[in-house]
């Protein structure tokens, strides 16, 4: 039986809720209310919503989209994090298999190599990466924002080698009995069991890829191979009055993380707490 | 390796699993940072061949009066982040930290800034913020009657108000970590403390804060660290103005080496900006023993 006082409690948690959702989620009700508005109508106070949600309120969306060519710069950020999601799964999972299974030289130093090198800022690296990636003539192409994440992540390995070492030993030893090499082991028996930690590190990889400024806005010179992040800093700096096609722009960036976070968001959450690490 | 059991992998197999890691950690961490070291004796504009000027970057640096203040805001926005960030997310996990109906929906919503880019995030606030046609400036004028400042646009406020966007962004990611932190602590403290008439306030100070300090160190830690990964806000809502009032090193990295094409003066700074890094760590393991409980 709850109590009056209990009841009285209750509410005021949930109106404290209430106020704290509204502060975190208002900005982002905001932007979106801004990318309804048209033309001038943005810079009038009181906001008129009566001038927003009209028939015309997808039209920042038709000109982003098609004239500022959003819709290229959409498919560049999934191609670019998609495939450096991919190979975060795959660098991360052979690594974490040695790791969690494998007993060989070197194999303590070069972990705490990894977790030593993990907090270092990418800023401290940038420079001589910068250097090299001119030098590998990879400048203004995808390859710089794909390679790097493709062959180090820290975070995927210490998710993966947690949830490898704790697997049955069993099922090992019944493949080994098969005559199974270690290979065969790693993609017959460990890789298909683990479809649930590859899943969130994907995700968080690809959320992290998609998100990323420094890099793209460093390596990609040429308009058409812009990634979202860095078209909506170019946008801003062409055209800085035009918040409504700005923040249209900036919608468009967040719908897909958006979408895979509503059904996802369990495992982004657990996934981003299990080792601490978001990059 | 016992010699009886039958090894499934030959010696060589291990490395063919680590390799692309190797790669990866040689060529982009530490290669770079050995080579980043070597840059910043260097004097070199990538068009004409680096003049070895041994100490010359780093005493520029530190006779600098720029580069003091740019020291000075990395240290202020260091100091702004983490303690507010600290105290958000731990008072939003004591508020979330209850099972009640529609409590996944608050979470899923104070954690989905952190999942948001920096450049989006940037870009919303700035908009909010604007002097006169923002919706902030407008709620100061209607309800209070005063002009808000422009807070981005203004040397005294600029890096303050980037900080303070970035703890809106992070809070829900530290909130998250707390209250796993949190939902370790055995119920039975609170349920003696309750016996012995501790009210909210006394199990908060002598159950729920102690207890949780190795929670706290962990994200005093994480905080830290990320305080000093501040490029993209910053890029996005001031480029570092007015003047240099919210440059930070990280800022002020991109700007020598990719700006000014500084490549050594830049590493120079990578270099003081890992110093300070790796300082911070090493002073904190140093003063957990303090203040950090591990036993119940």
């Amino acid at each position: 039986m709850m109590t009056g006082r209990m009841i009285t409690r209750r509410v005021l948690v949930y109106i404290i809720l209430g106020a704290i959702g509204f502060v975190l989620v208002f900005p982002f009700l905001w932007m979106v209310a801004t990318s309804f508005t048209s033309g001038r109508a943005i810079f009038r106070l009181p906001p008129r919503f009566d001038l927003m949600f009209t028939p015309q309120m997808f039209d920042n969306y038709v000109t982003v989209l098609r004239d500022y060519d959003f819709i290229l710069y959409t498919i560049n950020s999934t191609v670019v994090a998609g495939s450096a999601a991919l190979g975060q799964i795959i660098t991360c999972s052979l690594a974490a298999f040695a790791f969690a299974r494998m007993r060989f030289p070197g194999r303590r130093i070069l972990f705490v190599l990894m977790l030593a090198t993990m907090m270092i800022p990418l800023e401290v690296t940038i420079v001589p990466e910068f250097l090299l990636m001119m030098y590998l003539g990879w400048l203004d192409s995808w390859a710089p924002l794909i390679v790097p994440s493709f062959f180090i992540g820290t975070f995927g390995t210490l998710l993966l080698k947690e949830f490898f070492e704790n697997m049955p030993i069993d099922l090992e030893d019944a493949a080994v009995v098969d005559g199974a090499t270690s290979f065969t082991l790693y993609r017959k028996v460990y890789m298909p069991l683990s479809k649930a930690p590859l899943a969130t590190l994907f995700i968080i990889a690809f959320v992290n890829n998609w998100n990323e400024l420094l890099r793209p806005l460093l390596y990609i010179d040429t308009r058409r191979l812009m990634t979202l992040t860095v078209a909506l800093t170019t946008f801003q700096s062409e055209y800085e009055a035009r918040w409504n096609l700005l923040l249209t722009g900036s919608v468009i960036s967040i719908i897909p993380l958006l979408i895979v976070y509503i059904f996802m968001q369990r495992y982004i959450i657990e996934g981003m707490t299990h080792t601490g690490m978001k990059g | 390796m016992k010699s009886g059991v039958s090894r499934w992998y030959k010696p060589w197999h291990p490395f063919i699993f680590v390799g692309p890691l190797i790669i990866g950690l040689f060529l982009f961490r530490l290669g770079p940072m050995i080579y980043a070291f070597f840059l910043s004796f260097n004097r070199w504009n990538i068009i004409s061949a680096p003049v070895w000027v041994g100490l010359d970057n780093y005493v520029e640096l530190f006779t600098s009066d720029r580069f003091l203040s740019i020291l000075g805001n990395t240290l202020r926005y260091s100091v702004t982040y983490v303690p507010l960030v600290m105290i958000v997310g731990l008072g939003l996990a004591l508020i979330i930290n209850r099972q009640i109906k529609g409590i996944a929906f608050f979470r899923a919503a104070f954690f989905s800034p952190v999942i948001t880019s920096a450049v989006a995030i940037g870009l919303i606030w700035s908009w909010i913020l604007a002097p006169r046609f923002g919706i902030l400036s407008y709620i100061s004028r209607t309800l209070f009657g005063i002009n808000t400042p422009a807070f981005l646009a203004q040397s005294a406020t600029a890096l303050t108000t980037v900080a303070v966007v970035t703890v809106w962004r992070m809070s829900g990611y530290i909130m998250i970590i707390y209250l796993a932190g949190l939902q370790e602590i055995p119920n039975t403290f609170y349920e003696a403390s309750k016996l012995d008439g501790a009210n909210a306030w006394q199990r908060l100070r002598y159950i729920t804060l102690p207890l949780l300090t190795p929670t706290t160190f962990f994200i005093l830690i994480i905080s830290i660290f990320e305080s000093f990964k501040n490029f993209e806000i910053i890029y996005t809502m001031t480029r570092g103005g007015p003047g240099i009032s919210s440059t930070t090193i990280s800022y002020s990295i991109y700007q020598n080496a990719f700006v000014f094409y500084r490549m050594g003066f830049g590493s120079a700074q990578a270099y003081v900006l890992l110093g300070i890094v790796s300082i911070v760590t090493v002073l904190n393991f140093m003063l957990k023993k303090r203040w950090v409980k591990y036993q119940y």
